[in-house]
């Protein structure tokens, strides 16, 4: 019984909510309304569950005197701060939030916005040694993402283009170094001469090429982001979607029961 | 055109003896029609019309309603702006004749349309004609599902390809416990209503059974309270299906915070203090996936992510070792448990995708031919589409 | 040699963050503000909001906090600026409470400057919970989901709200999203009730704002800070978005170096390790 109730309720809320997609009419027309509803009311109570799983993990490590029980008492701290203030300003004026309350006005302002700032600035950090350290030309399509990565990049800021010709000077040079070694190293000749060919190609490609970068990268950054990356976004969108059907009628279906205990 | 006319007309009325001209009266909207609003639960009918030929000097349009009969009332039913040629009146009740006409108001001046000639009935629809398309989809899909099951219960030989991602499951977590470390499990922002979410949680019941067997730390630290309480049942339940329940701590499968970067910040700092061998990063992220795998990079952890928000891919690819790419997720617990029912619904889940790019392929044909010849070949366009 | 080229493929991680950090922060100090045209899409979104008749109602959603705030808040401050110049009235709403007052403060800032009056000219609704259901409600009556506005005061009893019921009297919609609310705005007010949407996104959820906009689903979409700098131009008033462009093109052309230098250090160690 433990499983069947369960599965029994997943199995008549889902049928209802498909049977609500295609029936207007009352009672099923604002069922996916009233689910929704429901699961506000429930998901509030369990917000008090997660506090108390919050403090009672804390608590914990501060009585033990575990590694850290210093930021647990930060976290403990803060919590009761944020909560005595908060409802003293709203029971002040009516709202925390409002204009005049110092919640508002310093906790908010001041340490708030502050923090949750930071944590979003490293970003830009971790995203520079990220690209860094991943976008190595490996193979010929980790050389053709980190190519189309570099063009957004520098397509997205105002005066990215002035990066184009040192940038597309050295890659283009580097690559031509590439094949003239590979021709050298290799003892067929009609290899070599591709080879060579190859470099000699890149060469000579490779001022017109700076030159078309270097006055149009906006329109070719649109064209990459209108074009190949929406082509393959699409192709993961559809693939989700009809993955996640198949899942749902797996979960309905009472298949798939890995999330219940 | 109509503008001139009012204008000359405005002047032409004005006698030298006049001081102030006489106000503009704005021409009405004309072609008014009623009609209940399809595809809905009752209580709703539409007004059409087209607009004032002075629509451009117009303030506004009152839609005004009469019950029962063209000489009952007029009751406001609302006000549109300018340049709008449509209203839907939500203040109608089921089963009784409403008639309309749109008033043009020109500053304090008004003009009145003509009364609609047939009455509109609101009424409630047993069927979505919109979603006819849906339907057939979903049964046809039903059916595809329906069929590979009976195939997989009579014992059919169902293939699945190799996931690197859940392959590394198990030497992730022989790994950790090679090194004395803990392993953290990470299941996203999204609430339990998400399928990634979900398809998370049987990745966690994996790898708790597997960290039971090792004997391993698990830490779990939760955005969303719902999943929180989901995943203690989770990871309870893995414990218990090794063997091993007594091995099972509640505290190290907690509530975090339900703030996102408060949540980062929170993971963040576990990672550093704790130091996990194996950190898995799977659900629905967002901006806070890569301040999360490059952090778990830098402690030197083997990272395992996975999720189905296309725009944090790319983050994951970068920072991580391995990563479930979109519907890879969901087919983790099939892929992880064997079990040939599920495998089941994968594999109908890949026939149906392969008929549905080959509908895009003739689509994209079609539609190209009508482009270039002018034929009417958009049977195909029209049928996906939605209303 | 062969240490330099490896010592340039594995060039410490705290090393990359000085050099992020000082590209971003020295533009600023500096107070350099690179000149530049607005971008396609933002001049769209732009007209959009340009076209409408005086006295048309613009719905604000604040679906973001803190966190996005130096992208977002720019871009508030300069559409509300646009709106009040161009007399339109302003409804504010958001799906994050705890961004909500980013909104209040960018909202009472921008109408004192332009002299706009509470109740009449612009009225702030606040946060309820429940998103999907939220947005569906308010396509029928927005009283059924915000029967006071956030000070309480009955909605009947401001003359503003007095003509607006539901989607049908918005004119416009615009969405500053940090997360997934957008998809929840053009799923169901767009979708279900033809509402007409500009979505204004961080620079992270942007690109999966994208196939809306080539859908048509929605009629503008403005992201990141470039987009907030681009309507800071539209509406010539350089902002802080503006600012911040400098330290982006420097950032942004410095992450594309360090990826350069990676691949000569990773190209060059290998060749050496080649047998030969």
């Amino acid at each position: 019984m433990k499983k069947e109730i369960p599965l029994a309720i997943t199995f008549i809320s889902g049928f209802l909510l498909i049977v609500a997609l295609f029936v207007p009419h009352r009672p099923f027309g604002d069922l996916e309304q009233r689910f929704n509803d429901w699961y506000i009311i429930v998901a509030g109570f369990t917000l008090i569950l997660g506090v108390d799983s919050l403090l009672a993990h804390h608590w914990k490590i501060i009585r033990r005197r575990q590694p850290g029980a210093f930021h647990s008492m930060a976290l403990i701290l803060s919590f009761i701060v944020t909560l005595v203030w908060g409802v003293w300003d709203g029971l002040k004026f009516g709202n925390p939030f409002d204009p005049a309350s110092t919640f508002l006005r310093y906790f908010y302002t001041y340490v708030f916005v502050s923090l949750q700032a930071t944590m979003f600035s490293l970003l830009a950090f971790f995203i520079a040694s990220a690209a860094y350290r991943a976008f190595r030309a490996r193979t010929s399509t980790a050389t053709l993402l980190l190519v189309a990565a570099a063009l957004v990049m520098l397509g997205n800021v105002p005066k990215g283009y002035l990066a184009i010709p040192p940038v597309v000077a050295i890659t283009g040079l580097l690559l031509a170094f590439h094949f003239f070694r590979e021709g050298q190293e290799t003892a067929e000749t009609t290899m070599r001469i591709v080879y060579w060919g190859t470099a000699l190609v890149i060469l000579v490609l490779l001022y017109p090429v700076i030159q078309f970068l270097y006055h149009n990268l906006p329109a070719v950054k649109d064209w990459i982001m209108n074009v190949p990356h929406l082509g393959a976004k699409r192709g993961i969108l559809i693939g989700v979607a009809l993955g996640a059907v198949a899942i749902s009628l797996r979960i309905i279906l009472g298949i798939e029961r890995t999330y219940l205990r | 055109m109509f503008l001139t006319l009012a204008l000359g007309l405005l002047i032409s009325q004005t006698t030298p003896d006049t001081l102030t001209p006489p106000p503009l009266i704005p021409l009405p909207v004309t072609h008014v029609r009623a009609y209940d609003k399809p595809n809905d639960d009752g209580g709703a009918i539409v007004v059409e019309w087209e607009l004032s030929p002075m629509d451009s000097l117009i303030t506004k349009y009152e839609i005004f309603r009469l019950e029962g009969s063209p000489d009952a009332e007029p009751v406001s039913a609302g006000f549109v702006l300018r340049g709008t040629t449509k209203f839907e009146d939500v203040g109608v009740q089921n089963g009784k004749p409403y008639y309309y006409f749109v008033r043009s108001w020109l500053n304090s001046e008004y003009m009145d349309s003509e009364i609609t000639s047939e009455p509109a009935i609101a009424s409630a629809q047993w069927f979505h004609r919109g979603r006819l398309n849906a339907l057939i989809i979903l049964v046809f899909f039903v059916g595809v599902l329906l069929y590979f099951l009976q195939r997989a219960k009579s014992g059919g030989e169902l293939y699945i390809r190799r996931i690197a991602g859940l392959e590394a499951i198990d030497d992730a977590v022989g790994r950790s416990t090679e090194l004395g470390r803990p392993i953290l499990f990470v299941l996203g922002l999204e609430p339990i209503s998400n399928i990634a979410t979900l398809a998370g949680l049987a990745i966690l019941k994996r790898v708790a059974y597997k960290a039971a067997q090792y004997g391993t730390k698990l830490i779990v630290p939760c955005f969303d309270p719902v999943v929180y309480v989901a995943a203690q049942e989770v990871t309870k339940e893995g414990y218990t299906e090794a063997g091993r329940p007594d091995l099972y701590n509640e505290g190290d499968v907690f509530f975090l915070s339900y703030d996102q970067f408060g949540y980062a910040a929170g993971v963040d700092g576990i990672m550093v203090r704790e130091r996990p061998g194996a950190v898995f990063l799977q659900g629905y992220f967002y901006a806070e996936s890569l301040i999360l795998a490059e952090t778990g990079n830098s402690i030197g952890a083997i990272q395992i992510s996975g999720t189905t928000a296309v725009t944090q891919l790319p983050f994951f690819i970068a920072a991580t070792d391995y990563t479930l790419i979109g519907e890879e997720m969901y087919a983790a617990s099939a892929y992880l448990s064997k079990d040939p029912l599920s495998l089941a619904t994968i594999k109908g889940e890949d026939l149906v995708k392969l008929i549905f790019i080959l509908l895009f392929l003739l689509g994209s044909i079609l539609e190209t031919i009508s482009l270039l010849t002018g034929a009417d070949l958009h049977f195909l366009t029209r049928f996906f589409t939605t209303y | 040699m062969r240490n330099f080229w490896e010592q340039l493929g594995k060039i410490d991680r705290r090393i990359v963050y000085l050099f992020v950090f000082l590209g971003a922060s020295a533009p600023l100090f500096l107070h350099v503000v690179p000149k530049f045209k607005a971008s396609p899409e933002v001049v769209q979104a732009y007209q959009a909001i340009d076209e409408l008749p005086a006295g048309s109602v613009v719905l604000f959603s604040i679906d973001y906090d803190a966190a996005s705030m130096p992208e977002l808040q720019p871009l508030l401050e300069a559409m509300l600026t646009h709106v009040f110049r161009k007399d339109l009235k302003v409804l504010m709403m958001g799906h994050w409470p705890l961004g909500l007052p980013l909104g209040q403060i960018a909202l009472e800032k921008m109408a004192k400057r332009y002299n706009k009056k509470y109740g009449e000219d612009y009225v702030f609704l606040g946060y309820r919970p429940g998103l999907a259901a939220v947005i569906l409600n308010m396509g029928k009556e927005i009283r059924t989901v915000f029967n006071v506005d956030y000070k309480g005061t009955p909605l009947d009893s401001l003359p503003l709200m007095r003509n607006i019921h539901n989607y049908n009297d918005i004119a416009l919609l615009v969405g500053f999203e940090a997360g997934a609310v957008g998809d929840y705005w053009v799923q169901f007010a767009q979708a279900r009730f033809q509402q007409k949407i500009i979505l204004a996104a961080t620079a992270v959820v942007w690109p999966d704002l994208y196939p809306y906009l080539q859908a048509h689903q929605i009629v503008g979409l403005i992201g990141g800070l470039r987009g907030a700098a681009d309507y800071e131009v539209l509406v010539n008033q350089p902002g802080s978005a503006s600012t911040g462009m400098a330290s982006q093109t420097v950032v942004h052309i410095l992450i594309v170096v360090f990826i350069l230098l990676g691949n000569l250090g990773y190209y060059f160690t290998r060749t050496w390790r080649k047998p030969t």
